[in-house]
């Protein structure tokens, strides 16, 4: 038997105590500061990384449902390398327009991770999930490549993008950057979870589902346009971290079970739980050299991947 | 007369540039049923894909209690049809009560697992049964999310192929009391014995009918070289 919507509640416990933690660590030692106004300094760092886990996380259980393949994950399919090609157009080429217009970040960074899932649908249609997989991965290296051109072109960009590419951006968040991507993470997130009902007829095939009224191609288009903007939302907070979309999901489903209802939840559950304990442990654990989230990350999530991986296939 | 469930007319479907299925025509009303029997590769999948609205392409007619599905939209026309794939497959790996809670269902679910023998079997993930029980939890699900039988369409395409002698004998009665619910049940098969308890069989070759009557009419020797060939 799996704990089902009782994890769900614990899990949901777990994290908000794992929040109030991080309010209280930091590099300046244990505690909330006079008058709590270190944990206020350090509240929108936390609301970022719980943003940008919860959209990575669904975003990652999402496309994984849509490909009906465990190795999907925005940050392998090209949907986080078209976020960050986006961003760094804008940042590379109208960094004026870019710090002056608040919109402007997350609009580019939208743009460039619709532009890249529109082009893996484009070119991966009517073929297997797996062929999908392969063509993100090059369309990933693709944009990548790109990012950095654009680093190499903007001098004055540059650390910033490379920064960026190396899910760094946690450390810079400030209340004027972390509203409006957390704002859209928050909105992605909630719509993703409506598509429940539908990956679920999908794990069952395609005919199937069709069959029992699912809506194939609008599944589709909902599925892309809102993990792009969750994807595209998170690396305006983060940068590029891949590992949390595809970890959570799995660690999900280990914990309630495949279905949907289910899964979705518990993975923006996971993903923000993994971001926030991957950034306090980078910015805290060892003093004055902070260790950027994306680090953490596949230090704790490789190991544990590997783990929930081969239990789930042996 | 009842309304008819199903009404195909004439219905073509072209695949990867070849025929596979080949002017077909045929009424099934409320409470009616029909096995259709062929060689491998004669088109009995492809018909009851096309009927069940997967192939947007077929040309012909297709009415599923009076609406079209390549037309009608897959909500309006999944509404009262049950389709049950030869190989039935799930992405994931739920235990058999988590694959009947797709049906959002609990009590038809619950009585479609139990017939079909898999009460014991509730709290096992699918990849840990045989390929029989797999087969029946699936086909569980697929009656689960059918609901109420009078009026609905039931394609069935071979649902009893890997099932043990006792399993199959349930999917057998079980299609007989739908459609003496009012189901219109259209089942694909290669067991010819089930095939003779329908009141009519369809004999497909290369895409077309080349028997359809009742069984006497159409499980004999003449239409057997037909469909498998042989003397």
């Amino acid at each position: 038997m799996r704990p089902g919507r009782g994890a769900l509640v614990a899990g949901l416990g777990l994290l908000a105590l794992l929040a109030g933690g991080a309010l209280a660590c930091g590099s300046a030692g244990l505690g909330l500061g006079e008058g709590g106004g270190l944990a206020l300094l350090r509240l929108p760092r936390v609301v970022a990384a719980l943003a940008a886990g919860a959209a990575l996380g669904l975003g990652g259980a999402t496309q994984q449902g849509l490909f009906r393949n465990p190795l999907a994950d925005p940050g392998l399919t090209g949907v986080f390398g078209g976020a960050m090609l986006g961003l760094a157009t804008l940042l590379g080429f109208a960094p004026g327009f870019a710090w002056s217009h608040a919109w402007s970040l997350p609009a580019a960074a939208f743009a460039g991770a619709l532009t890249l899932s529109g082009l893996l649908v484009a070119l991966g249609r009517d073929g297997p999930p797996a062929r999908l997989l392969l063509i993100g991965l090059g369309l990933n290296a693709f944009a990548a490549a790109g990012t950095l051109l654009i680093a190499n072109l903007a001098p004055e960009s540059r650390e910033l993008l490379v920064n960026g590419g190396a899910g760094d951006w946690l450390g810079m968040a400030s209340p004027e950057l972390v509203v409006r991507p957390a704002l859209l993470c928050l909105v992605a997130g909630g719509l993703l979870l409506t598509l429940a009902r539908p990956l679920d007829l999908l794990a069952l095939g395609e005919d199937v589902a069709q069959a029992a009224g699912c809506d194939l191609p609008g599944l589709r288009r909902r599925a892309i346009v809102l993990t792009a903007l969750a994807a595209a939302a998170a690396t305006c907070l983060v940068g590029q971290i891949a590992f949390v979309g595809l970890l959570a999901p799995h660690l999900a489903r280990a914990l309630v079970g495949p279905r949907h209802h289910l899964v979705l939840p518990a993975a923006g559950l996971a993903g923000a739980t993994l971001l926030l304990v991957a950034d306090t442990l980078g910015r805290s654990a060892w003093p004055g050299t902070p260790v950027s989230a994306a680090a953490v990350m596949a230090l704790l999530g490789a190991p544990l991947f590997i783990l929930i991986a081969r239990r789930s296939h042996g | 007369m009842a309304e008819a469930t199903l009404r195909l007319d004439r219905l073509a479907v072209e695949l990867g540039g070849q025929r596979r299925v080949d002017g077909v025509s045929l009424t099934l009303r409320a409470g009616e049923a029909a096995a259709v029997i062929g060689a491998n590769g004669a088109g009995k999948t492809t018909l009851l894909r096309a009927i069940a609205g997967l192939l947007p392409a077929a040309t012909g007619g297709i009415e599923v209690a009076g609406l079209d599905p390549r037309t009608a939209g897959p909500a309006a026309s999944a509404r009262r049809r049950g389709y049950f794939p030869q190989q039935p497959t799930c992405a994931w790996d739920p235990t058999v009560d988590e694959l009947g809670g797709i049906a959002d269902q609990p009590a038809d679910w619950a009585r479609w697992r139990d017939r079909l023998a898999l009460t014991a079997l509730a709290t096992r993930p699918l990849s840990t049964l045989s390929g029989g029980e797999r087969k029946a939890a699936h086909l569980a699900l697929t009656l689960a999310m059918l609901g109420e039988p009078y009026g609905a369409l039931l394609l069935l395409d071979e649902p009893t192929t890997s099932l043990d002698q006792p399993r199959q004998r349930v999917v057998r009665t079980i299609v007989h009391e739908l459609t003496r619910a009012g189901a219109a049940c259209l089942v694909t098969t290669h067991d010819a014995a089930w095939a003779g308890d329908f009141p009519r069989v369809l004999a497909l070759a290369e895409g077309r009918v080349v028997a359809d009557g009742t069984p006497a009419q159409v499980l004999n020797a003449d239409v057997g070289r037909a469909v498998w060939g042989g003397p």
